[in-house]
């Protein structure tokens, strides 16, 4: 984006102004145009979490709003905006009004060096995975700010709670991580697609069986960063009520929550650069715009699917309670991490390029996992005897 | 070693719930999106048995009163007095309070005639609370007498056909099935 | 409604470290199906020391209206009694009435109440497993559970016209016979639910997570349960085979053949919410046992006996047990010869097991409390009727 801000300011409809000036108005407007795709896409993901769910749950969602419900979350967004701002007297009110902004800031900073096509991204910096490993920390500083200021003691066993747990699950996510980055060499979330393919037995997931177990770690981890179950503790119990997030109404609630459904979307940013290979497409045409076009649908499919799949988690599995969250983090991912790094730099040491045996090798059997997956599911769907209906309605 | 059982029995567990899962993804959901996405009424689809609000078939209503003293919850108000001079039970009030009633079914299985029933209809929502009390009686009426023999009227046959019907449904002590 | 509480302020930590015990409030209202509760929590952090329960949300004076709407008004108010399983709550004060006056109901009457209140239990664990799953964080099994527990609601819509509060029996008997094609009806129901309660066993009974959330949790030893006036599932989850279909035999119970499965420590301690929530599992496939059992074998004849519409039993005093979704359900009337009983008292599972949560909870963590709670399987109209 550099060069783009480069050439607007010398030859295009920015001359005129001082370097810094244009920087910070290209800068802000692509700020502004990433953030409407992110809300879109975040809103989009609460229509689209609720219908998986309710097909799961053997009922329909909303449908009503728009064709097939598409729109529900507009109507929820306006619904949330228009309500009540309430601040409890005896909340911290700058504490309070600021805790949600900061959560954004958050999550929000890091899709600056996601990388959407080979040429569409904000900034590609050479430390791109340690940057997102580490603005996303700040999440944590928004919801310990939004438990303490609410002035209430649930919240405030929320807020801690939220903030051990994301704590924690950074450590074996970024270990996940290096042992990526120990076949790149590089932070450069483009760099590291670029090291991939666009075939299945290409990208880094089926590399070897530690860059495999490492995408499950991976993926756990940011479940757990995000709050999502199995680990929503802080969120959707703390006795049943809202957690750090209670005394939230309107739209600084919504504001959490699209922090929430956006935080899905990066890890699925993350996960498909680091291990599905990204924006990679056989180059297929010289147009660029068709090639970006297909990149930038690839990309964001893929990182769509791992949304999918963190939806269809949260509706399977229960919630794990918080010191057996802390155990499942320093007992197991932890340990674990550490073991398949070593052994990936084992790995690497021996076979510096990999093979393309144990490539292969990997892929049959993530294809093995898929067959015997869908074999499952055909035998519950075969046993479960088909509907009955006594009413004549239906 | 329980470590690597743990991790075994999560990782088999967790792929068996997920694979459930996914199975009712691809069926058909159960919901019945009443009431505008249906083929039928609703009304038309309940069983004969079901007790929804109550109705007072008044003309073969004979003003026993036995449905006064059956509901728990004194629900029904009946005036019913003999005429002194024609000799015949008249019907000055019958008023059902649908607020207090609570759908049991007490006041329908003593009735001689089945002159008053639940009916398939339950929406009775309204704005009102007055609205809920259901005069039955507009002006005064002649009870009705049961007659020996069917009843030929043309007008009251089929309504006690049906109150008899009704009553059928109920078990009664000697009944072989 | 007040309880006398005492929060120890300023408690010498650890190391000389002043800190103070939290009181928290589990008000009465919450997002789950146990009904209007109330838990005053002092907790240490995440670990409560006590959950004082306070009931009396949901009172309704049920036992006092009885002395007002007579033997056969009252039936109706039964249901309400146990709202979940209403048909176990009509057996009871039917039989109640029925032993004050000598009154004796015909074989059919009896096959008619054993299958409709096996249904109801079924119907009422399906409820208790469900929103124990929702409790837990699992938001599916309970839809899927609620999906089965319509079909059996449009069974006995068909049998007696009503979804919940159902008033099905009356003293001497049934209300209703069955339908024409109910015993069809019926058996494929119970075909096609017979695997699905494997199916929600591996989605959730065997998950991992689940396990390690309820095993270990809050195990009552056999001695305690008994002491704290357990009943039901509570009971048989601690290892007390004791249920009353087959210890004191009532209706037409003996005639039929049917396991009463009780816990054994499975997955963890003996008595831990697991072992309570695995017994109501397989209590509900005994449940589709007996019903299959009943549905063939049930004999022609009347189902209801001769009552007079005044029932005017003998004065006296009697107490009848049925095994309710939740327990022994006990019920007490005294009659004084008039056709309005003189006092009548139900005794329920809920009410013993709220009491229980008192002693159990010390030393468990807040998120425990919400799985005992589920898994003790407590309903606020049987607590405060």
């Amino acid at each position: 984006m550099q060069q783009l801000a480069d050439r607007l300011i010398d030859h295009g409809f920015l001359s005129g102004l001082p370097r810094e000036l244009g920087y910070v108005l290209v800068v802000a407007f692509f700020a502004f145009l990433m953030l409407s795709f992110i809300m879109t896409v975040a809103g989009v993901t609460s229509w689209l979490e609720r219908r998986v769910w309710a097909r799961i749950q053997s009922r329909v969602g909303p449908n009503r709003v728009g064709p097939q419900g598409a729109l529900q979350w507009l109507a929820d967004g306006v619904k949330n905006i228009m309500k009540e701002d309430i601040v409890p007297l005896a909340a911290d009110a700058p504490l309070f009004k600021g805790a949600p902004y900061l959560a954004m800031m958050g999550f929000f900073g890091a899709f600056a060096v996601v990388p959407f096509t080979e040429n569409m991204i904000v900034a590609d910096i050479n430390i791109g995975v340690l940057y997102v490993s580490a603005v996303t920390a700040l999440v944590v500083v928004g919801i310990l700010m939004a438990g303490w200021s609410s002035n209430n003691k649930w919240a405030l066993l929320g807020g801690i709670r939220s903030a051990a747990q994301i704590i924690s699950y950074e450590i074996p996510a970024a270990l996940a991580i290096l042992t990526i980055v120990l076949f790149t060499g590089t932070l450069s979330m483009q760099g590291i697609i670029r090291e991939q393919g666009w075939a299945p037995w290409n990208w880094f997931l089926f590399d070897n069986p530690f860059t495999f177990v490492a995408f499950f770690l991976f993926f756990i981890s940011a479940l757990a960063e995000g709050n999502r179950t199995p680990f929503d503790l802080p969120e959707a119990e703390s006795e049943l009520v809202a957690g750090a997030f209670t005394e939230y109404s309107g739209l600084r609630s919504l504001l959490f929550f699209l922090v929430e459904w956006g935080n899905l979307y990066l890890i699925g940013a993350i996960c498909t650069s680091l291990f599905l290979g990204g924006w990679q497409v056989p180059h297929f045409t010289e147009n660029g715009f068709v090639l970006g076009l297909v990149q930038f649908l690839t990309f964001f499919l893929k990182a769509y699917f791992m949304v999918f799949v963190a939806m269809w988690i949260r509706a399977t599995l229960p919630r794990v309670r918080v010191d057996q969250l802390m155990t499942l983090c320093w007992k197991y991912l932890v340990p674990v991490a550490f073991a398949n790094m070593i052994c990936a730099a084992l790995y690497f040491a021996i076979l510096p390029h990999g093979s393309i045996f144990v490539r292969l090798g990997m892929f049959a059997f993530g294809l093995g996992l898929l067959v015997h997956f869908l074999n499952r599911v055909l035998f519950h769907l075969r046993r479960a005897k088909p509907e009955l209906h006594f009413s004549p309605i239906v | 070693m329980g470590y690597f059982d743990n991790i075994r029995e999560s990782v088999r567990t967790i792929f068996e719930g997920m694979a459930i899962t996914a199975s009712h993804m691809v069926r058909k959901p159960y919901t019945i999106q009443y009431p505008d996405r249906v083929d039928v009424r609703v009304q038309d689809t309940l069983p004969f048995r079901y007790r929804g609000l109550l109705d007072v078939d008044l003309e073969i209503c004979t003003g026993c009163l036995a449905c006064e003293r059956a509901c728990p919850i004194d629900c029904i108000v009946i005036d019913a007095e003999k005429d002194k001079n024609t000799r015949e039970m008249v019907l000055k009030r019958f008023d059902i309070d649908l607020a207090k009633c609570m759908f049991c079914g007490l006041c329908s299985e003593p009735c001689p005639t089945g002159s008053i029933h639940h009916t398939p209809e339950f929406e009775g929502a309204d704005y009102s609370l007055e609205s809920l009390i259901r005069r039955f009686v507009k002006a005064p009426v002649v009870a009705y007498k049961p007659i020996k023999g069917p009843e030929t009227n043309p007008e009251i046959a089929p309504l006690l056909a049906r109150g008899l019907r009704y009553l059928d449904e109920f078990a009664s002590p000697g009944d072989a099935s | 409604m007040s309880t006398a509480i005492d929060i120890d302020l300023h408690r010498e930590g650890p190391g000389g470290l002043e800190t103070e015990e939290m009181t928290l409030n589990m008000g009465p209202q919450h997002p789950s199906t146990h009904g209007v509760l109330r838990f005053v929590v002092k907790a240490d952090g995440e670990v409560m020391r006590r959950a004082i329960p306070d009931i009396g949300y949901l009172h309704r004076s049920i036992e006092k209206i009885a002395e007002k709407v007579g033997y056969h008004g009252f039936m109706p108010y039964t249901d309400r009694v146990d709202y979940v399983s209403a048909m176990q709550c009509n057996q009871g004060w039917a039989m109640a009435c029925e032993k004050l006056a000598g009154i004796e109901v015909p074989r059919r009457g009896e096959y008619c109440r054993v299958i409709a209140c096996e249904f109801g239990r079924i119907a009422s664990h399906l409820i208790s497993v469900g929103a124990t799953s929702m409790d837990i964080g699992a938001i599916t099994p309970f839809t899927h559970a609620i999906r089965e527990r319509e079909y059996i609601n449009d069974i006995l819509e068909e049998l007696c016209g009503a979804r919940l509060t159902f008033n099905y029996m009356r003293i001497g008997g049934c209300a209703w016979d069955l339908p024409p094609g109910f015993a069809r009806r019926a058996i494929a129901y119970l075909d096609r639910f017979e695997p699905l309660i494997d199916e929600y066993n591996e989605l959730i009974s065997f998950n991992k997570i689940y396990v390690e959330r309820l095993a270990n949790v809050a195990p009552v030893s056999r001695e305690r349960a008994i002491a704290w006036n357990l009943v039901g599932p509570n009971l048989r989850g601690s290892g007390v085979p004791y249920d009353v279909r087959r210890d004191v035999p009532y209706s037409a119970y003996p005639d039929f053949e049917f396991d009463v499965p009780f816990g054994t420590g499975e997955r963890g301690t003996l008595g831990d919410c697991y072992d309570r929530y695995m017994v109501r599992m397989r209590e509900m496939k005994e449940s589709c046992r007996i019903l299959r059992q009943a549905i063939e074998g049930i004999p022609p004849g009347p189902v209801v006996a001769k009552v007079p519409r005044t029932f005017k039993p003998a004065a006296g005093a009697v107490y009848t047990r049925v095994e309710g979704s939740r327990g022994d359900m006990g019920w007490f009337v005294v009659s004084d010869g008039t056709a309005f009983p003189a006092r009548v008292h139900i005794r329920t599972g809920s009410f013993a097991a709220m009491a229980a949560i008192e002693e159990l909870s010390q030393g468990l963590m807040i998120a425990d409390l919400v799985a005992v709670i589920a898994s003790l399987d407590i309903v606020a109209p049987e607590v405060d009727r």
